[in-house]
């Protein structure tokens, strides 16, 4: 499946009602390498379940006074609108959220 | 001519190591160009046994005017405040230092460990190591806060873990050559010369750093260090991006984080064990940000950068 392709799939398994792991957020380094050890052992590849298990939303999630947005999480790449986190590596939307966000 | 005493404490010689190595000046160029006057220093010293004990001891009464004490290592002040875990020519060194300290018209210490304990004094400091006017953060250390030498100055401290070879050799120069004045030390004593920039200052990856692309392996050419793994450039002061070493490179040059290692915190920053390398975040954030950086404007300052971060920002411009 190219880029756009699995873009759209997300979308669609986000809006068809995936229920996705959105909180708690990963507020401290050891649940920062928690997720990470999760996605790794448990998700792999499984595309659902990397959304699962990483918080995936359609919107930004406001935790803290800050909006979580994939378009100033450290991994996004602007131009490729794409998540560079290895365990994700996928492609996402500006507005679009998870809980491994981090600036 | 201007006598220079080199001593060492509890350290890994890795002062001597790096000073040994200096190019510009080089330690031979102390002798024949600056006219310094080697006494005596652990690994080119020539006295042993009692002829050093001589030696030392005119040092101390004045009959050898000692212009220059450099200490290298922290001051062992175990077990129970007597230095017996670190004799040296016949008695504790601390004795040596603390008389040394007095006589000479300049102390400096080299490295982290004489600086401010470095290593050895990290928790739970077994020896009671101490640095000669701080322990970490805390001024005091072995001579106490407000001890001057002769010539009127606190010790000069030129931090590291090494310190870098031409710093050290600079500062003697500048010292043996009668510019003492000149050198203006920070609240840590460290020269500003080379302390009131940051490891960042002239480092390669900062266009990464300023748009934002994080650099997540080692060696990896592309990105900033800062983001991923854990690199302490931006809060660290030292010239390593502008004094290279090998006068080749740096640490965040060849994709290895700055470890800090010229600050008062080095070795550890609180950081939680096994988490070295690892940028710590605290709901997202960095929990230590680039210096005078606060959490609102670091964020401003990332969603901004982000938003402009032009395209080949994020390819690899470095092909072979
Ligand atoms: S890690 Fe960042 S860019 Fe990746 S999906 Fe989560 S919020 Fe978006
Ligand atoms: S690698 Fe380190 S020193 Fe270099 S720009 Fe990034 S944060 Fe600064
Ligand atoms: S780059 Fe950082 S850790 Fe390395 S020598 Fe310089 S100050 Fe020390």
């Amino acid at each position: 499946m190219g880029e756009e392709a699995v873009r759209r799939r997300i979308q669609e398994l986000l809006a068809g009602g995936l229920a996705t792991e959105v909180c708690p957020r990963a507020d401290t380094p050891e649940s920062v390498q928690g997720l990470i050890q999760r996605l790794r052992e448990e998700a792999g590849e499984d595309l659902e379940a990397r959304l699962v298990l990483a918080g995936f939303t359609l919107n930004p999630v406001l935790h803290g006074g800050i909006e979580q947005a994939c378009e100033t999480c450290m991994y996004y790449l602007v131009h490729r609108r794409w998540c560079e986190l290895p365990e994700l590596n996928l492609p996402v939307e500006p507005r679009w959220s998870c809980r491994l966000w981090r600036i | 001519m201007a006598n220079l005493l080199w001593l060492q404490g509890g350290a890994c010689s890795g002062n001597t190591m790096s000073f040994l190595n200096a190019e510009e000046p080089s330690a031979c160029d102390l002798v024949t160009d600056f006219g310094i006057n080697i006494l005596w220093h652990p690994s080119l010293g020539m006295e042993l046994g009692d002829n050093l004990q001589r030696l030392l001891r005119a040092c101390v009464s004045g009959e050898i005017p000692l212009d220059i004490f450099v200490f290298e290592g922290t001051v062992v002040r175990g077990p129970d405040g007597t230095g017996a875990w670190n004799r040296f020519a016949g008695r504790p060194m601390k004795d040596w230092v603390a008389e040394l300290a007095q006589a000479a018209q300049y102390v400096v210490a080299i490295g982290d460990c004489a600086t401010w304990g470095g290593i050895p004094a990290t928790a739970p400091n077994p020896t009671d190591s101490t640095g000669l006017q701080f322990l970490k953060r805390q001024k005091g250390g072995f001579l106490g806060a407000d001890f001057r030498s002769k010539a009127g100055l606190p010790v000069i401290n030129i931090p590291g873990c090494p310190a870098h070879p031409d710093w050290v050799t600079q500062i003697l120069v500048a010292v043996a050559t009668g510019r003492a004045a000149d050198i203006r030390l920070d609240d840590f004593q460290r020269p500003k010369t080379f302390f009131a920039s940051f490891t960042q200052t002239g480092c390669t990856r900062n266009m990464h750093f300023a748009y934002k692309v994080s650099a997540t392996e080692f060696g990896q050419r592309k990105g900033c260090l800062f983001y991923d793994l854990g690199c302490r450039g931006p809060m660290t002061h030292s010239p390593c991006n502008r004094i290279l070493w090998n006068r080749q490179s740096s640490k965040t040059r060849s994709g290895m984080p700055c470890l800090g290692c010229t600050e008062p915190e080095f070795p550890f920053f609180d950081l939680a064990p096994g988490t070295v390398f690892k940028t710590q975040t605290v709901m997202g954030v960095p929990k230590d940000l680039p210096e005078g950086v606060d959490k609102t404007g670091y964020i401003k300052l990332t969603v901004a950068a982000k938003a402009a971060a032009p395209k080949w920002a994020e390819e690899d411009i470095f092909v072979v």
